[in-house]
């Protein structure tokens, strides 16, 4: 496929949801600061958050460009690189966090981030982007070869899934950043080509695997009982962020005049900030932020559905499945829908290494909707020899792609 | 997303006013803004000088989740002294608990310390307390401050509301750490309105002079309790209000029981006994039925409804016809009852006629048995109406025109006497003059007498009988030529368990003076008493009198007639 205009809809919402991000840590960063400074007598400055989130944004902006100009045709060729890069940093932090070293930023015993000169790094959004394009490469290699049903396909395919979600939800103790992980394999899997019935066999492991993770630690069983309960430190917030969101009625209280986020709401500019965008815009306001997103996932599974080249449709089926899981997840529990999951709500949230990554997702989303074809993939078929891309497929191939499905 | 958007429009659309309430509930902060209780002043000479101020006092707060008890602990404990009301071991026991009162009524100089040392997580709040620079002075008069800041007992209780005034309220949208914010539309501000500074038309020094007098006074007569009023007979403002013992109120917690906060001047009926006299003549003359040169066959007792009256006092030379001036002089009983049967027009029974007179100046006219209206907490009494449906009732009535059978405080008597020598003016006591402005005395108009009781000349011819019999018992000769003092005593049984006591009376004597020939300027009334003892007018509470009147005279600059 010859180069065309890239989905200019993903690089305007991608602008706009940084800008409203930026917009609400300026309104909300010195609340956050005056809460800090009273409770831990810390000396932040007023525009402490929000220096650092224009610096985060220019830093995305950044990573944006780079990852929509940088060719995947190079990308594609570091991957395996990518997923090593990413296992190895997890690595090197639970080393280091065994360790006791400072460089290992740990909050309650779960150890996520590196922290080298008030800069942090969370190595599972390393990670994120790995798999996405290892796996991508791995499918779409296996795929061309007919070999998906084979243990070529399934062994590496299952050690470094179940290698990376230990990592992140064992060792990290992050179950937020695990159901987007999970979320990212699962959809790819599905889009693979894979036989139905492998991909639900997949499926009733990752369940038994779920329930096996959750009983295992009192600490997720709690969370699961107390869900919706009156008295722990999760309903709490989830409490305070419906406050938040409630409050905020249709049109909401102006920027700038959130009270949860003065300290009654914990978490407000990173996790939370869904429920400060509730109170701050009102229903109208969050009706426009859900539907952006939407939007902009719904563009994201049209240039999968678009691109004729296998490998290219998976890395964005992985980028859909990355953002779709931290929307929902975040949405769904600030509103009360599901437990409370730690995990930012994407180019909102504050915090550096979630937004560089998701930034560079999407700039690399953008890219690859410079590729698309003009017609979807189950419908052309007959015309797949002219792809640029599909020159030397065989028929196996083409029956795959049939039997994909579109979510 | 279609489920995401529906509970969004369920929590922000659907349930918004219900979150809309959690969130005022949490985020508003209510702020009361203390109004600044009223000072109470005292006449000193023409200005008012205070008695009850209010000082600065603090109460130190500690956060146990940031303060270090290693490094406050002793010092805070040092500087605070007696002040400490909570032990670090309490304070320290839940960290979360972010606020605990370690120290109540911290002087300022040791607020100063502890705001130098500039300690984590200990802060102070600044309170008003009742200061009192004169010290126990007219401690029963004045009340105290419980420590709810509500007024108690004298002054403080009675004008409360004056004193208090009315607490602002601020109300604003504030954060976790409830610090206010500008944030929100419905912040409120209502500024306090401070209570007035009274001043009381107590003079100062004579207060402070009759407490000295009347203390010294237990020991010389040997009575525990002594209350004293001096009072202007012709307006009716009281210049001295005094009970001993009193009680320390900036220590009030220290009495032996509640009855020590008690004016008994104001809220303590009781039976002045003889001291009535001087309204059963004062009636008698009013109405025409004697004057002091009217005669009755005295006997030492007479008959009312098959029980007997008697004299206290009955010697041969009292025997036979006397004068109503005798019967006054040696308080005769059976005098004052023969007054109520000429009231009633009858020489030998009691009537209706003479108990409805009686009551109508008693009650109606007098004002006994009735609030008088001064502006402290009083006690009300109790007259028998001339109809009860009581068993004795003349009897009752008998016993009334000798100030037995019912119930008056020292005030109402006071009150009652001074219209008697005043030429029949009755005034409502007062004891407030008026009040400081930003430093300015603004007196309140004085009020007009609210109505009348005798006739002048019934008035006069009073005067001349308290004279008179204060003159046939002046055996001392206290009293300067140049001078009228006129003064009637009193001794009365005390009620007990509803019975009178047999051993134990209480001793009255009520007195009015001024320069000869004048109406009187003073008027003042002595109670002396103590448990399961007997004191007697005459002995007891005479002198005691003697040595305030010696005392206010001169104070009142009361010269003699040349």
């Amino acid at each position: 496929m010859r180069k065309h205009k890239s989905d200019r809809i993903i690089g305007a919402l991608t602008v706009i949801l940084l800008g409203v991000g930026l917009i609400i840590i300026y309104a909300i960063g010195p609340m956050r600061v005056n809460v800090l400074n009273s409770t831990y007598g810390v000396d932040y400055s007023e525009n402490y958050f929000f220096i650092r989130q224009l610096i985060n944004v220019a830093m995305a902006a950044v990573a944006f460009i780079v990852a929509f100009k940088f060719p995947y045709a190079k990308l594609r060729k570091i991957s395996k690189f990518a997923i090593i890069l990413g296992l190895s940093l997890c690595v090197i932090l639970a080393l280091l966090a065994l360790t006791g070293s400072s460089v290992a930023k740990c909050e309650l015993g779960a150890c996520r981030w590196f922290s080298i000169n008030g800069l942090s790094l969370q190595p599972a959004e390393v990670l994120k982007m790995g798999l996405v394009l290892y796996l991508a490469s791995l499918m779409a290699e296996r795929s061309k070869q007919g070999r998906l049903a084979s243990s070529d396909f399934w062994i590496p395919f299952g050690v470094i899934s179940v290698v990376s979600l230990a990592f992140v939800v064992v060792v990290q103790k992050d179950l937020g950043t695990g159901v987007s992980i999970m979320a990212i394999i699962l959809a790819m899997l599905l889009m693979s080509g894979v036989k139905m019935r492998y991909f639900l066999l997949t499926l009733a492991v990752v369940a038994a695997g779920g329930v096996i993770a959750i009983v295992s630690s009192p600490h997720r069983v709690e969370r699961l009982l107390t869900f919706q309960s009156e008295d722990s430190s999760d309903s709490y917030h989830i409490e305070n962020a419906k406050i938040a969101i409630g409050a905020g009625g249709l049109l909401g209280v102006g920027i700038g005049n959130s009270v949860q986020a003065t300290g009654y709401l914990p978490e407000s500019i990173n996790d939370s900030v869904f429920a400060v965008l509730g109170e701050t815009f009102g229903f109208v306001g969050l009706f426009v932020i859900v539907g952006s997103f939407t939007l902009l996932l719904i563009r994201l599974l049209r240039v999968s559905n678009y691109l004729a080249d296998d490998e290219e449709s998976l890395v964005v089926i992985g980028i859909f499945a990355w953002l779709a899981a931290h929307v929902v997840v975040n949405i769904a529990s600030m509103t009360g829908l599901i437990p409370l999951t730690g995990i930012t709500l994407p180019l909102l949230s504050y915090g550096g290494t979630s937004m560089l990554f998701t930034s560079a997702a999407l700039g690399l989303a953008l890219q690859l909707s410079c590729y698309t074809e003009r017609e979807p993939r189950k419908n052309k078929i007959t015309v797949e020899t002219s792809s640029k891309h599909g020159t030397d497929q065989i028929p196996q191939r083409r029956e795959g792609m049939i039997k994909r499905r579109t979510l | 997303m279609a489920v995401i958007i529906v509970k969004l429009f369920t929590i922000q659309i659907l349930e918004h006013d219900e979150w809309s309430a959690k969130a005022a509930a949490q985020q508003t902060r209510q702020n009361v803004l203390p109004a600044k209780r009223g000072e109470i002043y005292m006449m000193d000479g023409e200005e008012p000088s205070p008695v009850v101020l209010n000082a600065t006092v603090y109460t130190v707060i500690v956060d146990p989740m940031i303060a270090d008890r290693d490094e406050i602990a002793d010092e805070l404990s040092a500087i605070i002294d007696d002040r400490q009301i909570a032990s670090w071991d309490d304070v320290f026991a839940n960290r979360s608990r972010r606020y605990y009162i370690v120290g109540k009524n911290v002087e300022r100089s040791a607020a100063e310390k502890i705001a130098e040392a500039d300690f984590d997580g200990v802060w102070l709040q600044a309170n008003t307390r009742r200061v009192y620079p004169e010290g126990i002075l007219a401690s029963t008069l004045l009340g105290f401050v419980n420590s709810d800041g509500l007024g108690q007992y004298g002054i403080e209780g009675s004008l409360n509301k004056t004193l208090a005034g009315k607490d602002g309220l601020l109300r604003t949208v504030k954060d976790i750490n409830n610090v206010a914010l500008s944030i929100g539309n419905d912040n409120i501000k209502t500024p306090p309105v401070n209570g007035e500074n009274i001043v009381l038309t107590v003079d100062k020094s004579m207060q402070r002079n009759v407490e000295k007098i009347i203390e010294a006074q237990t020991e010389v007569v040997g009575f525990s309790n002594i209350s004293a009023l001096v009072m202007d007979p012709n307006n009716g403002k009281i210049l001295a209000m005094a009970n001993y013992p009193g009680y320390d109120p900036a220590d009030y917690g220290k009495v032996k029981s509640a009855s020590d906060y008690i004016n008994h001047v104001v809220d303590d009926p009781y039976e002045p006994a003889s001291v009535c006299k001087t309204f059963a003549f004062a009636t008698g003359v009013d109405y025409g039925v004697m004057t002091p040169e009217t005669t009755f066959y005295n006997t030492g007792s007479t008959i009312v409804d098959d029980w007997p009256i008697s004299n206290t006092e009955q010697g041969p030379e009292v025997a036979g016809t006397q004068t109503m001036q005798t019967a006054f002089n040696y308080s005769l009983n059976t005098g004052t009852t023969q007054m109520l049967r000429w009231l009633g027009g009858s020489e030998t029974d009691i009537t209706g006629l003479g108990r409805t007179r009686l009551y109508e100046y008693y009650h109606d006219k007098f004002g006994l048995g009735q609030a008088t209206g001064i502006e402290l907490i009083e006690a009300v009494g109790m007259v028998q109406k001339p109809d009860a449906e009581i068993w004795g009732l003349n009897g009752t009535y008998a016993n009334m025109t000798f100030g037995q059978n019912m119930q008056v405080t020292m005030l109402q008597t006071a009150a009652a006497m001074a219209s008697v020598v005043n030429g029949g003016k009755f005034y409502t006591p007062t004891i407030v003059a008026g009040k400081m402005v930003n430093g300015k005395f603004i007196e309140a108009e004085s009020k007009p007498a609210v109505r009348s009781t005798v006739s002048e000349a019934t008035s006069a011819t009073m005067r001349e009988m308290l004279y008179g019999t204060r003159r046939m018992w002046r055996a001392n000769g206290t009293d300067a030529p140049g001078y009228y003092v006129g003064g009637k005593t009193g001794t009365a049984q005390i009620i007990k368990d509803g019975a009178y006591s047999l051993d134990e009376t209480s001793a009255t004597y009520i007195g009015v003076g001024g320069t000869e020939g004048e109406l009187p300027e003073y008027l003042i009334m002595v109670r002396v008493w103590e448990d399961g003892k007997k004191a007697g007018g005459q002995s007891v509470a005479l002198p005691v009198f003697n040595a305030l009147k010696a005392y206010v005279q001169d104070a009142l600059k009361i010269r003699p007639k040349v």
